[in-house]
């Protein structure tokens, strides 16, 4: 489950042309074709037995919860809460003291630091971002509630990358290490929030402190990754050079991986960025403040109000996004040749922000700066009548763009997802686990179909298989409209680059608004409850393919390119003939990742009417049913790791079988 | 193994520079953490006789309208500070336990976190009712009766349920389920009741009212899981269907297995409930007493502030200034 930027550094495998699809294919129908028949022959008569289902681990898991919950509140609890909430406090503290710090400097003063900073570390654009962000925020009447988040998001990032970045170092160094943590790493991503909100909340309380511990759940593991993969990239015979020259490991990991691999570093400094803030609006619900309320009780009271705190979190995600990217390709050693002159131009240029700041600051808080905002004067309300009219459109059941989507709805749920989820639902239990189990060894190899076997039997015994199955559905519907948009859109940005630039910013939006700012309006666009959950699924997973199926693309060696042309080939038949199977291994690579980002959607998706696991999720969380929720949460865990494997076997046997 | 001279020398004012880095850094930390700690300090001192009272709202406009009343009341008579959180509903059980979260004005029961905190730890304390009444039940459309006279109880349902198929129902009806948050037992109901209903869920709240409002919107027969108190009831024009009558051992508690017969009655009218931190509680503030008499007059009057909140788009510090201000005789009985 490699993240999009970490396979940067694997070099674009060449593929063995030969028709092995073709007989997989068969072979699949085939399987496909037996399932429906047992399912026809005896629908509903086998659902999966109480007898092979634990049902007391929901029950054990309650006594859990409730016994940890009054040891916890007891008149002297013990040392260890105390850690935890020594840890929650330091939190809270740190972040408290980040967000009184961007408001003393004042709204110009913060402006200027952030501007300057972006100007000195990462160029013009990335000033430019910095600059549009800041006026985003105060011209939506947000401020104080962005500066909030930013604070939380400044801790967040940072403690997520002391964690993360030693951790990701030793996976680089060490195989064993690696093959230990990326299963708990999987878990991290894969286990929705949802399911451990409870126990946060229960070990630090809630506030800050806790928001941050659940946002670092998640952002750790692309920082962990991302490391281990650019210390993994660094070429072996220049740390053989070094080893030559005498340096310890320590020397040879100080002086020669780590300044070659800081791209890398940098880039996972990105993506733990963007991961964190896609947690915003889930660490609120536990306390974290800032936009995560504001698009939370939008939801509920103003839903262009919601829409608003969604644009300002797009907009805070994409200026770290830009500058961060600034930041690491302005580090790249191969592009940095500096001379002893530019490098004393370069501190005085630090030396001169600074004081840029300093000045600003001072002249802000001499000028009274503090005191103009908050103000009245900003454009909130004229946008909120603006998005208002928008959403009112929408809203409205009688306009044509209703009823496009709602017959394009109603089509997919009647003929695509209504018929697999009886299917899936109602055939025996046995022959769909031996059905997915013959699939997986058909289409990578044994070891996953064992890991599937594995993992569905799972969800069998863990009582989940009916929900399950109508998750699973769900995700085979999704997964499948997202890779068809991802590759179509892939294949087309990397033939255009005006295309490309257009699908960049929407790609960006679609991953970083909070879901449930966009999905709302899609309720309204249909009249059944399945279509808001696999569009949202779809939204938020086919801009990571369209990424990954692009860059493949674009990165097919430009020889075989030249070469097809040279023999006549059309631009049609080198894109078909030979662009795109060179670049199999990206879209295979694009299908693994779109079935991730559909499987963490899923809790999501039951809020918005697809029932399933996510719903349970849901109301484990919701209801305080802590062991329905977990249970419900191991289950699209076990899903995940399955079709993980399956998806990922066949990219890297054949990555194996090349090198 | 060293090599040259220039080498060594050259690693000497490295390593002098990064003995310097470190100094810097080590500095910067002080800094930081002095900051934190001077910071923590200053957050525990409050000047004034009431302090700061944090209020913890829930995800409905019902609660926001508690929630700005209140507030409007404790600063502008009593002169407190009100910091209002929004942390969702079970987790806020431990945020009074640990005085995180000092009063929740519409509590509508989590059975086992009540019976743990209030009952059990006493860390959260049971304050009275809000003097609003919480039911849940199932509502149709008034329009739907024209057509459908029978539909005013379950008994009329009976044979009928194909009115309600949408195509995710197949040949059945489509009973529209609620908010995973929210108490419900409406699969074993429509399995007690043998109805031929199958139970599609419209996701969270917020999910459910674009679903339902679009379906009447377009007056298209919709029969889903739905309450009172709330807001959209002001002009929604909703009836609720009649179900059999409770008796005692009557389970409102689904998901949970359990015999089918027991669910077979209504959903109990129950008072929402007022909670308060232990802490705050026994903290003496002058807030306390008027938390403690806070009360609606009827579910009518948090359904009109919730109102201008949503559909009026009055911001909720000024919808709750203007309830207020027309209702002065039930807010001074709060401050008596």
């Amino acid at each position: 489950m490699a993240t999009v930027a970490s396979e940067a550094v694997v070099p674009a495998p060449v593929v063995v042309h030969r028709p092995w699809w073709r007989g997989k294919i068969v072979q699949v129908a085939g399987i496909v074709a037996l399932m429906y028949v047992a399912y026809r022959l005896w629908p509903l008569e086998y659902t999966w037995p109480p007898r092979l289902q634990w049902n007391a681990l929901t029950g054990h898991l309650d006594t859990f919860q409730t016994w940890l919950i009054d040891e916890r509140n007891a008149e002297d609890p013990s040392v260890v809460f105390g850690l935890f909430d020594a840890f929650a406090a330091f939190v809270d503290n740190l972040v408290a003291w980040f967000d009184r710090l961007l408001l003393w400097l004042t709204w110009v003063g913060t402006t200027a630091a952030g501007v300057l900073l972006a100007l000195r570390f990462g160029g013009w654009r990335a000033a430019a971002w910095a600059a549009a962000a800041f006026a985003t925020f105060a011209l939506t009447g947000l401020w104080p509630e962005s500066m909030q988040t930013l604070a939380l998001m400044l801790a967040a990032v940072g403690l997520s990358l002391l964690v993360g970045i030693p951790l990701g170092i030793y996976a680089g160094l060490s195989d064993r290490f690696l093959k230990a943590i990326t299963p708990v790493l999987d878990a991290m991503q894969i286990v929705p929030a949802f399911a451990y909100l409870i126990p946060v909340v229960v070990l630090f309380s809630v506030g800050p402190g806790a928001a941050v511990v659940s946002t670092m759940i998640y952002a750790i593991p692309p920082a962990v990754r991302i490391t281990a993969l650019g210390i993994r990239g660094v070429p072996g015979n220049t740390v053989e050079a070094a080893n030559s020259m005498g340096a310890t490991r320590g020397q040879a990991l100080s002086k020669v991986q780590l300044p070659l691999s800081r791209r890398a570093l940098l880039l996972g400094v990105n993506q733990t960025i963007m991961f964190a803030l896609s947690m915003v609006v889930i660490a609120g619900l536990i306390g974290g403040g800032g936009l995560g309320d504001v698009v939370t009780s939008g939801l509920t009271t103003n839903d262009a109000l919601a829409v608003l705190g969604g644009v300002a979190i797009v907009v805070m995600a994409m200026a770290l996004d830009r500058s961060t990217e600034a930041v690491a390709d302005r580090t790249d050693p191969t592009r940095r040749h500096l001379t002893e002159a530019r490098r004393k131009r370069l501190r005085l240029a630090t030396v001169a922000t600074f004081a840029g700041i300093g000045l600003t600051v001072a002249l802000a808080k001499a000028l009274g700066a503090a005191a103009i905002y908050p103000g009245t004067k900003t454009a909130q309300d004229w946008l909120l009548t603006r998005i208002d009219a928008v959403l009112d459109y929408i809203k409205d059941p009688a306009t044509i763009v209703f009823s496009i989507t709602n017959s394009v709805a109603t089509f997919i749920v009647v003929h695509l997802v209504q018929p697999l989820l009886q299917f899936l639902v109602e055939a025996p239990w046995f022959t769909t686990l031996a059905g997915v189990t013959a699939i997986a060894l058909v289409v990578s190899g044994a070891r996953p179909a064992v890991t599937t076997f594995a993992m569905f039997t799972a969800i069998g015994v863990l009582g989940m298989w009916e929900p399950a199955m109508e998750t699973f559905s769900q995700v085979l519907v999704a997964t499948g409209l997202t890779v068809l948009i991802g590759v179509a859109l892939g294949v087309w940005a990397a033939e255009s680059n005006a295309v490309s630039k257009v699908l960049r910013p929407i790609n960006d939006v679609l991953q970083t608004l909070p879901q449930l700012v966009y999905i709302i309006p899609v309720v309204y666009l249909t009249s059944i409850s399945y279509v808001a959950g696999i569009a949202a699924s779809v939204l938020y997973a086919f801009p990571a393919v369209v990424r990954l199926v692009e860059r493949g693309v674009r990165d097919v060696a430009p020889d075989s390119v030249e070469a097809a042309s040279a023999f006549g080939a059309t631009r049609r038949q080198v894109l078909g003939k030979v662009k795109i199977p060179l670049a199999s291994d990206a879209v295979m690579l694009g299908v693994n990742q779109g079935i991730i980002m559909v499987l963490g959607v899923v809790v999501i998706a039951g809020l918005v009417g697809s029932a399933g696991l996510g719903y349970l999720v849901a109301q484990g969380l919701q209801r305080g049913q802590f062991g329905l929720g977990l249970v419900a949460s191991l289950a699209i865990l076990a899903m995940g790791i399955a079709l993980d494997r399956v998806t990922q076997a066949g990219r890297r046997s054949r990555k194996e079988g090349i090198e | 193994m060293r090599k040259a001279g220039s080498v060594d020398n050259k690693e000497g004012s490295m390593s002098r520079k990064v003995r310097a880095r470190l100094a810097l850094l080590l500095g910067a930390s002080l800094v930081v953490v002095a900051g934190l700690v001077s910071s923590g300090s200053a957050l525990g001192g409050a000047g004034q006789s009431c302090g700061t009272v944090t209020l913890n709202e829930y995800g409905w406009p019902g609660s926001t309208a508690n929630t700005y009343v209140a507030k409007y009341v404790l600063e502008k008579r009593l002169g407190c500070t009100v910091k209002i959180t929004k942390i969702t509903e079970v987790p806020s059980y431990q945020a009074m336990a640990d005085g995180k979260v000092d009063a929740v004005l519409e509590d509508w029961g989590y059975p086992d976190q009540f019976k743990q905190y209030v009952t059990k730890q006493k860390t959260v304390v049971y304050v009275g009712s809000n003097g609003l009444v919480g039911h849940i039940g199932w509502f149709i459309p008034k329009y739907l009766l024209k057509q459908y006279p029978q539909f005013k109880t379950w008994k009329g349902l009976k044979g009928k349920e194909s009115v309600f198929k949408t195509p995710e129902s197949g040949s059945q009806g489509t009973f529209l389920g609620g908010d995973p948050s929210f108490q419900q037992k409406d699969k074993e109901l429509i399995e007690a009741l043998g109805l031929d209903f199958k139970h599609v869920t419209a996701g969270g709240y917020s999910a459910e009212v674009a679903r339902v409002t679009q379906l009447i919107k377009q007056r298209k027969p919709v029969i889903f899981y739905w309450w009172t108190p709330e807001y959209l009831n002001a002009y929604l024009n909703l009836v609720e269907v009649k179900l059999p009558p409770r008796f005692k051992g009557c389970n409102d508690v689904g998901g949970g297995g359990g015999n089918l017969k027991q669910f077979r009655c209504a959903y109990a009218s129950l008072p929402l409930k007022k909670l308060f931190s232990k802490e705050f509680a026994q903290s003496g503030s002058p807030a306390v007493k008027v938390l403690r008499k806070f009360k609606w007059p009827n579910n009518e009057a948090q359904n009109l502030v919730g109102k201008w909140i949503t559909v009026d788009k009055l911001k909720p510090e000024k919808a709750a200034e203007r309830w207020v201000k027309a209702n002065p005789a039930v807010v001074n009985a709060w401050l008596k």
